[in-house]
């Protein structure tokens, strides 16, 4: 026994104790190759994937090495057959190859005939192979490379891809780093990717995912296709990059439902790509307009399935995703994986916190009683609508606007799901609404309001659940959402991180109705900002209406 | 052939005479070298010196011989002198030598003599003549002398330079072939198409091959044989030695040497996953038990089931479920009385056993890890199973199931021990392939490895997924384990389930195993995300309370659970309060209790009982609460035993009628209402009697007999002639026989003495008369036959009948009666 930070599980989850003093130098023996699932306060837990210890190979790590460092941290034997499966999946990395042939264009080449062998009788990669050129080499059609590349993945046998990425069409692209630098874990970011090629980068909301990608394109120095949630989303990208490389507007073309500029760099809706005439998608050809060097996918969580489908043909050119939460409610993160790339990069909220790179933020659910008349409208509602019925209930108004008045000097978001409760939050807090029928010049307006100070308090639909740079809201209130989802939350979350001038601390309140399926979508929707980190406190509704809380900074 | 065993007779008092010559101490080395010779005691030096010689004897000490003592043996045989059978320690030497060191070959002429294998002075060695019996009729894979098979063959060898060129003038294909028959053994069989391979061909026409077809040996049906003549083969063996290559020392495993640090405590890891991997699966038995088959044994369905449920791949489950059966953790209930729904699991229909852990589980759990791992071992050590063959196909090619008979192997223990004892004789750390360590026992004792090679390999996956072994090499508390169990085995074989008489603790391996396994913890962290993390092994107590209150999500060297609503409403269920639940995770925890989960036990708490719900044979409910009140009030009803479930609403446990009646006897005016709650209305009934149906229906529903005709009025007519000639034929039969056989006859209760019949058949035999025969058939129906016996022996009457010519066989304790016809 060593007494090591690591308990290794024989479910392949490795446990470790944050508080211990090896810890650190644990977390990076073990980050190569183990997956970050979970960092809550005191215990983190990683996973071994398949996945994660193929990138460890591609990344040069043996298997070896990979056991050495769990044995060295390990607190407890580890089991010998956990062992055994580490160094046997390894071993399966870079049986096979894809690799440029000089007369036949892209090939699968196996250093292990058998397995090559196994895997072209394999029905799930009928089609994708091309002619059996030798005993070791197999022709395969260049537009399949991200659709075999996925399939060997499921067969177990993931390919070494050594047949390199295009350049694109060159174009001068650099940082503008005047008054600012480079965040060292930004760049840790970029130099992750740019090392694996394409891949994804997990980051907190507001630690600044845009520079993550400003640098990338500085790095690539080429031609770069944005795809974006929506159009406000697109000009804060465009904004940004404005100020902080050397691209002026000229060179960056917006292609969204309004206009459709194609240049340098163009930053797209994923929901103008996915628009369709006559059952045709009509906006495909942006990914051919022009020989892209990169291609940047932001808030990649939420990639829409038809783009899953177009990016698999763009296997040759780079690809850089972009997300805080990738937690998908419909379970396809593997897609995102083996489409875009493996995650690159991924770094605990809190660590960011502590750097203070994001705001502190301190969450709190607050729990209304419903009225004895709320509750018995609830009790008798059909299944279906009691979610809305619990989340939308009258009682939440005053309790909204008693958690309002206690944040007299600060920017104010009240972010619900439901139209009209948030028309009658707009009412009741005398605030305007921003919402999906909202104009984007009206949008824009009250945004540069809000931002500006002249406006303290914003009622905002689903439509700011992403990607709105509103540095200056330091309180948001929930009243309701997308029932359970988890990635909404951490993404409502995000809307306040952004770090404040004078370093104070952000709040997130979300209200909810006690005993109804709301505080159950709550505890659901909690757990992946629980999961890094942040602890909810509870308070009763009567506190926030009664006597004022004690001031917590 | 002829002296020789003539010589061997007259030997055999020269055998007894030595023994007796032997001093004791000499005579007592002997008896530990072959102690089957003292089971049971021989009565005096002759009996041992019968035994000594016999072929169970002899070929039970060959067993425990190894290859090159065997190989020594075997140049003993070669070397005999035709005429006297005797062979001498110079010869031995000079055949054996000429690879390896003489001193090697005394050596293991010695090991011979000592088991008087080998016997009598050195100059004039005799072998044990049920020697040649129990092995193979080549030794050292050599044919016989020329002169014996062929003449032609025999003058070939005899002209050592001919010879030699006719072998080196072997084309390629045919030197192939002897070099394979050179190598032993030296007999193979021609393809039965009837034409002869080309070389095999040449070689025969060069009478460098003989073929055999001597008498004595079971004509084959794959063709014929051919035979190397041993000249031939000494020659082809001109480098490697007249006995082939010869390894007087054991082949050693070139394995890596592995830290024996990591040896243990990749060990006690595994041991660690056996013991927990055992307790889910029988958990997950314990919540669904499984049918045993028909034919016996866990279904695969059942099996693929339980693997699932503890995440593990199926042999490995098959091997735990059989350990843990052979542990006696596991055993069979009968499904009626637990009332489960297997039945309804399987279409199959009724299953009438289950598995089910046994109460020996129980004790089992409460043993420390290195003690119930230590139950586990020594119960894989002496289960006479093997797990490897699940899964597999048995002859019929059906699958073997766990714990079904085809997996029983009588010799798997021995195969465990073996394969241990080989590990353990390398050093510590050795980590050897398994086809080096099977290599090993295939030098250690050839003829008890043949054949055994699954066997051995199942005890080396066995010892691996157990953690006896670590990273393939044997752990130090394994080492521990196989001394023990040594002496304990044989007497306690399945001793070794759950506090079979052992002291707790007591024994070396667990306390070495103790040492390397991670110390049990009392506490837990407690995070915000409602997760509970056990830091370790926990201790039984604190396993028992997460058990209830949280779900499991990670198990392994630490323990990782979450809690839920669900399970802090099962802990309510059970019993725990709210301020139990706080009180629990705040003496438990290590780090703060975090608000989510307070708010988590007392919103749960308040909720809980919320619902009441309970059984009544009737209620009462009125609007007017003072009426409500009035009848609880009543001391006439207190036989109904009235509850108040609210102002409104009275239950009793009594059915309506009697709460009626009471009620109305009462003088209240109740109306009962239906499961709609609309009232019932009932009319008092008159009795009556069950309807009947008027015989006049009756018969008009029934119309008389039809009328037959024509054809099959004819076929009625001829079956009853048929019958009544049947019935004639019948009656012709003597009464005693119609009286035998059970049949009314007035007037004559007698019945014949066997004896007597018997002699009349005797008598019919040599008469070769008809005779009337009555039997009981092996129904137990009686009958009666004319039959003219042929043959009366060994319990059996043999008779023709000549109406059917056919053949009848009676039993001769059937027959009840036998009369002459007249």
């Amino acid at each position: 026994m060593t007494g090591g930070p690591l308990i290794v599980q024989s479910d392949k989850t490795l446990l470790l104790e944050v508080d211990h003093p090896d810890a650190q130098a644990c977390r990076m023996a073990i980050a190569p190759f183990a997956e970050l699932e979970r960092s809550p306060e005191h215990v983190h837990t990683y996973r071994l994937t398949p996945l994660g210890l193929w990138n460890a190979r591609a990344a040069g790590h043996d298997a070896e090495s990979v056991v050495d460092s769990l044995i060295k941290f390990s607190r407890y034997p580890v089991p010998h057959a956990l062992l055994v499966d580490v160094a046997e999946t390894m071993d399966r990395y870079g049986r096979l190859q894809l690799i440029n042939d000089p007369s036949h264009g892209l090939v699968l080449r196996g250093l292990d005939r058998i397995v090559l062998v196994e895997v072209a009788k394999s029905k799930k990669l009928a089609g994708m192979l091309g002619a059996r050129l030798d005993d070791e080499t197999i022709a395969v059609h260049a537009s399949e490379r991200g659709r075999l590349k996925q399939a060997l993945l499921k067969l177990g046998w993931p390919a070494e891809d050594l047949a390199g990425y295009v350049d694109g069409e060159a174009h001068e692209i650099d940082l503008a780093q005047d008054g600012w630098t480079l965040r060292s874990y930004q760049q840790e970011a970029v130099d992750g990717f740019w090392a694996g090629g394409s891949g994804v980068v997990v980051l907190p909301c507001g630690a600044g995912k845009t520079l993550v990608g400003a640098a990338a394109m500085a790095t690539a120095k080429a031609t770069t296709l944005i795809l974006v949630t929506n159009t406000v989303a697109g000009r804060q990208w465009k904004r940004e990059l404005v100020a902080r490389t050397s691209l002026t507007e000229d060179e960056i073309g917006e292609y969204s439902g309004e206009r459709k500029e194609i240049r340098p760099v163009t930053i797209a809706t994923y929901q103008v790509l996915t628009s369709r005439r006559g059952g045709a998608f009509t906006h495909l050809d942006l990914f051919g307009a022009r020989d892209w060097g990169l291609v940047i996918y932001d808030e990649v969580h939420l990639l829409p399935a038809p783009i899953f489908r177009f990016t698999a043909d763009l296997q040759a050119r780079r690809r850089l995703g972009l997300t805080a939460t990738l937690v998908r409610e419909d379970g396809r993160e593997g897609d995102v994986f083996s489409l875009i790339g493996p995650k690159r990069y991924d770094a605990p909220w809190k660590d960011i916190e502590a750097q203070g790179w994001i705001a502190p933020a301190q969450c709190t659910e607050v729990r209304v009683t419903l009225t004895d008349a709320e509750r018995m409208t609830y009790a008798v509602t059909e299944a279906e609508e009691r979610y809305r019925v619990a989340a939308t209930a009258r009682t939440k108004l005053p309790v909204v606007r008693a958690l309002v008045e206690k944040h007299p000097t600060e920017q104010v978001l009240v972010i619900g799901g439901y139209i009209d409760q948030l028309h009658q939050l707009g009412e009741y807090l005398d605030a305007p609404i921003v919402q999906g029928s909202t104009t984007n010049k009206e949008r824009e307006r009250l945004f540069d309001e809000f931002r500006s100070g002249s406006l303290k308090t914003l009622v905002i639909s689903k439509v700011g659940n992403f990607s709105i740079d509103l540095p200056e809201a330091a309180v948001a209130i929930q009243v309701s959402g997308t029932f359970g989802s988890r990635q909404e939350e951490a993404q409502r979350l995000g809307r306040v991180l952004r770090p404040k001038a004078d370093g104070r601390q952000a709040h997130f309140y979300t209200v909810v109705s006690r005993d109804t399926i709301d505080t159950e979508y709550a505890a659901h929707r909690q757990r992946f900002l629980a999961e890094q980190g942040y602890a909810y406190t509870i308070v009763d509704a009567d506190d926030v209406l009664g006597p004022p809380l004690p001031q917590v900074d | 052939m002829l002296p020789r065993r003539l010589a061997l007779r007259t030997m055999a008092t020269a055998f007894a005479d030595q023994l007796r010559s032997l001093t004791d101490d000499a005579l007592g080395a002997l008896l530990q070298l072959r102690p089957d010779l003292v089971v049971p005691v021989p009565s005096d030096v002759s009996a041992l010196a019968v035994r000594a010689q016999s072929r169970g004897s002899v070929a039970r000490c060959l067993d425990a011989l190894d290859e090159f003592t065997l190989a020594v043996l075997d140049a003993a045989r070669l070397s005999r002198a035709e005429e006297t059978a005797l062979t001498s320690v110079a010869a031995v030497v000079e055949l054996a030598a000429a690879t390896v060191a003489p001193q090697d070959v005394r050596v293991a002429i010695d090991r011979l003599r000592a088991r008087f294998l080998l016997h009598g002075p050195e100059d004039a060695l005799q072998i044990v003549g049920a020697v040649d019996e129990v092995t193979s009729p080549y030794p050292a894979g050599l044919g016989r002398p020329a002169d014996y098979l062929d003449p032609q063959a025999a003058a070939l060898c005899a002209d050592r330079a001919k010879l030699r060129r006719a072998v080196l003038a072997a084309p390629p294909g045919a030197r192939a072939v002897l070099d394979r028959l050179a190598a032993g053994p030296p007999v193979g069989a021609l393809s039965s198409g009837g034409t002869v391979a080309e070389p095999v061909q040449w070689l025969i026409d060069q009478h460098i091959l003989v073929p055999v077809s001597e008498a004595g040996r079971a004509p084959r049906a794959d063709g014929e044989l051919v035979e190397l003549p041993r000249e031939v083969g000494l020659l082809l063996r001109r480098d490697s030695g007249p006995l082939g290559p010869l390894r007087p020392l054991p082949p050693t495993p070139e394995g890596p040497v592995r830290e024996s640090k990591s040896v243990d405590s990749a060990g006690a890891g595994q041991a660690m996953e056996a013991v927990r991997h055992v307790e889910t699966l029988l958990e997950a038995l314990s919540a669904e038990p499984a049918a045993v088959l028909k034919t016996g044994g866990l279904g695969v369905r059942d099996l693929k089931r339980l693997a699932r449920s503890a995440n593990l791949d199926e042999p490995s489950a098959a091997l735990l479920i059989e350990v843990a059966y052979a542990a006696g953790l596991l055993g069979e209930a009968d499904a009626a009385g637990t009332g489960r729904g297997v039945t309804a699991s399987r279409a199959s229909g009724l299953v009438d056993e289950i598995f089910l852990p046994t109460g020996g589980y129980d004790l089992w759990r409460a043993l420390s890890i290195a003690q119930r791992w230590e139950a586990l071992a020594n119960s894989w050590l002496a289960m006479t199973r093997q797990p490897g063959l699940i899964g597999q196909r048995d002859d019929r090619d059906r699958p073997i199931n766990p714990l079904a008979p085809d997996a029983e192997r009588a010799g798997a223990p021995q195969a465990r021990k073996e394969a241990l004892a080989a590990l353990a004789a390398l050093g510590p750390g050795t980590a050897p392939r398994a086809d080096e360590v099977l290599e090993l026992l295939a030098w250690q004792a050839p003829r008890r490895a043949r054949g055994r090679e699954a066997a051995h390999r199942d005890a080396l996956a066995g010892a691996a997924a157990l953690g006896v072994t670590g990273l393939g090499a044997l752990t130090s508390y394994g080492r521990l384990l196989r001394n023990e169990d040594v002496p304990g085995a044989d007497a306690d074989p399945l001793g070794a389930g759950p506090g079979g008489g052992r002291v707790p603790g007591a024994s070396d391996t667990v306390r070495t195993l103790d040492a390397l396994l991670p110390a049990p913890v009392d506490h837990v962290l407690v995070q915000a995300d409602l997760s509970v993390v056990v830091p370790g092994p926990p201790e039984p107590e604190l396993a028992a309370e997460l058990d209830v209150v949280a779900e499991p999500e990670s198990a392994g060297g630490a323990s990782v659970y979450r809690v839920t609503s669900g399970s802090v409403r099962r802990a309510l269920d059970v019993g725990y309060s709210a301020a139990d639940l706080h009180a629990l995770f705040q003496r438990r925890s290590r780090t703060p209790v975090p608000q989510a989960l307070t708010y988590l036990i007392d919103d749960s708490a308040r909720k809980h009982g919320g619902l009441r719900a309970g059984s009544a044979g009737s209620y009462l409910r009125s609007d007017d609460e003072a009426l409500i009140a009035e009848v609880l009030a009543d001391k006439r009803l207190g036989t109904l035993a009235l509850r108040r479930l609210a102002p409104t609403v009275l239950c009793s446990p009594v059915q309506i009628a009697r709460l009626l009646g009471a009620l109305r006897d009462a003088g209240f005016a109740p109306v009962a209402e239906d499961a709609g709650g609309s009232a019932v209305l009932a009319r008092p009934k008159v009795r009556r009697a069950v309807t009947r149906t008027p015989v006049s229906s009756r018969l008009g529903e029934q119309p008389g007999p039809p009328i037959l005709a024509g054809p099959r009025l004819a076929g009625v007519v001829e079956q009853i002639r048929r019958g009544d000639v049947a019935t004639r034929a019948a009656r012709r039969a003597p009464v005693t026989v119609r009286a035998a056989n059970g049949q009314q006859v007035p007037g004559l209760t007698s019945v014949q003495a066997h004896t007597q019949a018997m002699a009349v058949l005797q008598q019919a035999v040599r008469d070769k008369a008809r005779v009337w025969v009555g039997y009981v058939d092996s129904h137990g129906a009686t009958l009666s036959r004319l039959v003219r016996p042929v043959s009366l022996s060994a319990g059996y009457l043999r008779a023709e009948d000549e109406r059917t010519e056919t053949l009848h066989t009676f039993a001769l304790h059937r027959i009840t009666a036998a009369v002459v016809e007249d």
